[in-house]
C-alpha cells in the first residue's frame, strides 16, 4: 500500500498540473510571450531602461481598460461594438470638465464619469435583453450614438485636466516621464477586483454560465438578462477608464478619434487573450498582456526597421496566424475526442 | 416563443376583427413595414425641403444608398452563413485605388484590376474562415489593418500620383442619363440586385447559403462541404465590395485612404434594419435594398435638417436601433 502511493500521488500530481496547464496555459503562454517581446525589444534599441518600460505601460493603459471592459463582456455572452465610442465620450466629458479644475475636483468628476458611463451601458445591456436584438447590432447603434455625444460635448479638440490627475495615469504631470508605477498599479488593482469577481463570487461566476449557455444557466436559477446588463454597466465603468487614462495622457480631448477603431482594436486584443468570441472562455488576467502586446508591436516593428504601414501589416497576419493555429489545435483536439 | 405554446386556431369560425387580421397581414409581411418607413421618412424630409420630392432630390439620395446597398449585398450573403466583412470597405478603398492606378492604360483594364483586388481579398478572407476557421469578425478585422498598412505604404510609393479616377468609370459612378435622371449607378445596383436575389431564391448555392448559417451541422450531414461555400461566397462579397468601391471612386473622381471608411457600419446596418440575421439563415436581399434605402433617404433628411456632425450620428444610430428592435418585435409576433 505505502510503495503504491508516492506513484498514485506522482500520477495525480501530473494529471493535476496538466488540467492546470489546460486550463491556465493560454494565459502564462501570452504573459511569456509579452516578457519574451519587452527582452527582445531591449536588445533592438541602443538604450532601454525606465523611460522605455514607462512608455509601454502607461501608452498600453488605455487599450488593455478597453480590451478588459470587452472581455467581461464578451465572457457573458456578449460583444460591445460602442465600448471605443464610449471611450471617446468618457474622455472628451472628462477633458471638458476638468479644464482649470483643482485635484481633487478631478478625482471626484473622474469617479463620476465612471459611474455615468456604468449607467449609460446598463441602458444598452437593457436595450439589448429587452428587444432580444442581437448584441453586435445594438451596440452598433451605440457606437453612434456615443460618438455624437462625444462630438456634441467637445465640439474641437481642447479641454485639460489637474497635473495631480495626469499623474494618477501616467506618473508625470506631464503625462510623459520615466514613472510605470501609478499606471502599473492601477491596472493591476482594477484587473485582479474583476478576475477575483468574476473567478470567486456568485454574481461573477454567472457571467461565465450566461455566456457558455443561457438556457441552462436559467434553469440554474440565474437571471440571464440580469448578468448580462450587469457585464455591460462594468465593461462600461472599464471602457471610461479607458477614456480617462486617454485624456490623462495627452493633456486633452479629442472627438474626433475614431471609436470604431479602438473598438475592433480592443476585440483583436481579447482574441489574443484566449477569450472565445461565443461566449464563456477566458480570463481578464490573459487580456492585460495582449492589449499592452497589441499596442506594442508597433515600436518593436519600428526598432526592427520596418515602417508603421509594415508593421500593421503584420499585426494581421500575426492575430490570422494566431487564430489559424487555435483553430487547428481545436479541430484535433475534438478529432481525438 | 411564448406564442408556440398556444395551440393555433383556424380561422374558419372565429371572428377575426380587421385591426387583427392587418396586424397579422404586417408579421407575414415584414417588408411591408420597411416600405412604410420609406415612404414616411420621404414625406418627412419632403415636408423639410419641399423641393426634395423631385427626380434631383430622390437621385441623391438613391446615389448614396447605391455604395451602402451594393456593399450590403457582401453583407447579407455572408451574414446568411453566419458571417460579417469588416474588411468591404478596405477592400473597396483598395480596388478604387488600383483601378484609378490602372485608369491610364484604358477603363477596361481599370474595372478588371480593380475587381481582382477584391477577387483576392475576398478569396484570403474565405481561406481564413473556411479552411482555418478563424472567426469572421477577427479574420475579416485583420484583412481590413492588412489592406490599410499594404494601400498606406503603396499610397505614398508605385500608387503616388496616380489618383484621379478614369473618365469611363467616372461616368459609371457619378454620370446620368435620360436628361440627368437616372443614374448609371442605379442602374449597376439594379442588375447587381437582380442578380444576387436570383442567387438567393433561386440557387442551389443560393440554399447552401441558407443551410449554413442555419444549421451548420445538419448542412454538413447532407454533404455540403461548407470550406467550399465560405470559400465561394466571401470571394463574391469581396467582388461586390470592390464593384462598390469603383462606383465610389467614380463618383467622388479621385480616391484617398478614407473613400470607403465611412460606408462600412451603414452596410451592417443595412442589411440589419432589412431583417437579416446576424446570426445567420435568416434574411433577404430585398430586405437590405430598402435598409439601404431607408438610410439614403435618412442621409438627405438629416443634410437638410442641418443638423451637425454630432446630431447626425446620435440620431443615426438611435434609428439603427430602434428599426431592429421594430423589426423583431414584428417578426418574433409571427
Amino acid at each position: 500500500m505505502t510503495s503504491l502511493a508516492p506513484d498514485a500521488l506522482a500520477a495525480g500530481t501530473q494529471a493535476a498540473w496538466r488540467r492546470w496547464l489546460r486550463r491556465h496555459g493560454w494565459t502564462v503562454g501570452v504573459w511569456i510571450l509579452l516578457f519574451g517581446l519587452i527582452a527582445y525589444y531591449s536588445t533592438l534599441i541602443p538604450r532601454f531602461g525606465a523611460f522605455q518600460v514607462a512608455s509601454i505601460v502607461n501608452n498600453g493603459t488605455p487599450l488593455v481598460f478597453l480590451a478588459v471592459a470587452q472581455a467581461i463582456i464578451v465572457i457573458a455572452g456578449g460583444i460591445d461594438l460602442g465600448v471605443g465610442g464610449m471611450l471617446v465620450l468618457s474622455s472628451v466629458t472628462a477633458a471638458q470638465l476638468m479644464e482649470g479644475q483643482a485635484f481633487g475636483v478631478t478625482v471626484i468628476l473622474a469617479v463620476l464619469i465612471v459611474l455615468g458611463a456604468a449607467l449609460l451601458n446598463s441602458g444598452v445591456g437593457w436595450i439589448i435583453t429587452a428587444s432580444k436584438v442581437p448584441d453586435i447590432v445594438i451596440t452598433l447603434g451605440s457606437l453612434y450614438v456615443f460618438q455624437g455625444m462625444a462630438l456634441a460635448v467637445l465640439p474641437n479638440p481642447g479641454g485639460g485636466t489637474s497635473e495631480g490627475f495626469r499623474w494618477i495615469f501616467t506618473g508625470s504631470t506631464r503625462g510623459i516621464g520615466s514613472n510605470p508605477w501609478p499606471a502599473a498599479v492601477m491596472m493591476a488593482v482594477a484587473v485582479f477586483a474583476v478576475a477575483w469577481w468574476m473567478g470567486k463570487t456568485r454574481s461573477g461566476l454567472s457571467l461565465y454560465a450566461a455566456g457558455s449557455d443561457r438556457t441552462a444557466s436559467y434553469l440554474s436559477g440565474i437571471n440571464a438578462d440580469r448578468v448580462k446588463i450587469t457585464a455591460y454597466a462594468i465593461g462600461g465603468a472599464f471602457a471610461a477608464m479607458a477614456g480617462l487614462a486617454t485624456t490623462a495622457i495627452a493633456g486633452r480631448g479629442n472627438a474626433t478619434t475614431v471609436g470604431g477603431n479602438l473598438t475592433l482594436n480592443s476585440v483583436a486584443a481579447i482574441v489574443l487573450g484566449g477569450v472565445a468570441l461565443t461566449g464563456g472562455i477566458g480570463s481578464v488576467i490573459a487580456v492585460v498582456p495582449a492589449g499592452i502586446i497589441l499596442f506594442f508591436l508597433n515600436p518593436i516593428l519600428t526598432a526592427m526597421g520596418v515602417d508603421p504601414h509594415g508593421a500593421q501589416v503584420i499585426q494581421g497576419v500575426l492575430i490570422v496566424f494566431v487564430m489559424a493555429v487555435t483553430g487547428l489545435i481545436e479541430w484535433r483536439r475534438r478529432r481525438q475526442a | 416563443m411564448s406564442t408556440d405554446l398556444i395551440p393555433v386556431v383556424e380561422d374558419g369560425d372565429e371572428v377575426v376583427s380587421s385591426r387583427q387580421k392587418a396586424a397579422r397581414y404586417l408579421t407575414t409581411h415584414p417588408h411591408l413595414v420597411l416600405i412604410g418607413v420609406l415612404i414616411v421618412l420621404i414625406i418627412l424630409t419632403g415636408l423639410v425641403e419641399p423641393n426634395y420630392i423631385s427626380v434631383n432630390g430622390l437621385r441623391n439620395s438613391a446615389l448614396f444608398a447605391v455604395p451602402i446597398g451594393v456593399l450590403a449585398a457582401g453583407q447579407t450573403i455572408l451574414m446568411l452563413t453566419g458571417g460579417i466583412d469588416l474588411s468591404a470597405a478596405m477592400i473597396a478603398t483598395g480596388a478604387a485605388y488600383v483601378a484609378a492606378n490602372q485608369s491610364p492604360r484604358g477603363a477596361l483594364i481599370a474595372i478588371v484590376a480593380g475587381l481582382l483586388v477584391g477577387l483576392l481579398a475576398g478569396a484570403a478572407n474565405g481561406i481564413g474562415v473556411g479552411i482555418f476557421q478563424v472567426n469572421p469578425l477577427i479574420m475579416t478585422l485583420a484583412m481590413s489593418g492588412i489592406l490599410l498598412g499594404l494601400f498606406t505604404s503603396w499610397a505614398q510609393t508605385i500608387f503616388s500620383g496616380s489618383t484621379r479616377m478614369g473618365d469611363f468609370i467616372r461616368t459609371l459612378g457619378g454620370g446620368s442619363f435620360f436628361g440627368r435622371a437616372v443614374p448609371w449607378a442605379l442602374v449597376i445596383w439594379a442588375v447587381l440586385s437582380v442578380i444576387v436575389v436570383y442567387m438567393l431564391r433561386r440557387s442551389g448555392f443560393g440554399r447552401n447559403l441558407y443551410a449554413l448559417g442555419d444549421n451548420p451541422a445538419a448542412s454538413r450531414l447532407s454533404g455540403t462541404r461548407a470550406w467550399q461555400v465560405l470559400l465561394a461566397v466571401y470571394t463574391i462579397a469581396g467582388v461586390f465590395a470592390a464593384i462598390a468601391g469603383l462606383l465610389l471612386g467614380g463618383r467622388v473622381g479621385a480616391v484617398d485612404l478614407q473613400l470607403a471608411g465611412v460606408f462600412l457600419l451603414p452596410s451592417v446596418a443595412a442589411a440589419v434594419i432589412g431583417g437579416t440575421s446576424i446570426f445567420g439563415g435568416v434574411g433577404t436581399y430585398t430586405g437590405t435594398i430598402l435598409g439601404a434605402l431607408i438610410l439614403g433617404v435618412l442621409q438627405s433628411l438629416l443634410t437638410f435638417l442641418g443638423a451637425g456632425q454630432a446630431v447626425q450620428q446620435m440620431l443615426y444610430g438611435s434609428i439603427v436601433i430602434g428599426l431592429s428592435w421594430l423589426y423583431t418585435r414584428i417578426s418574433a409576433a409571427q
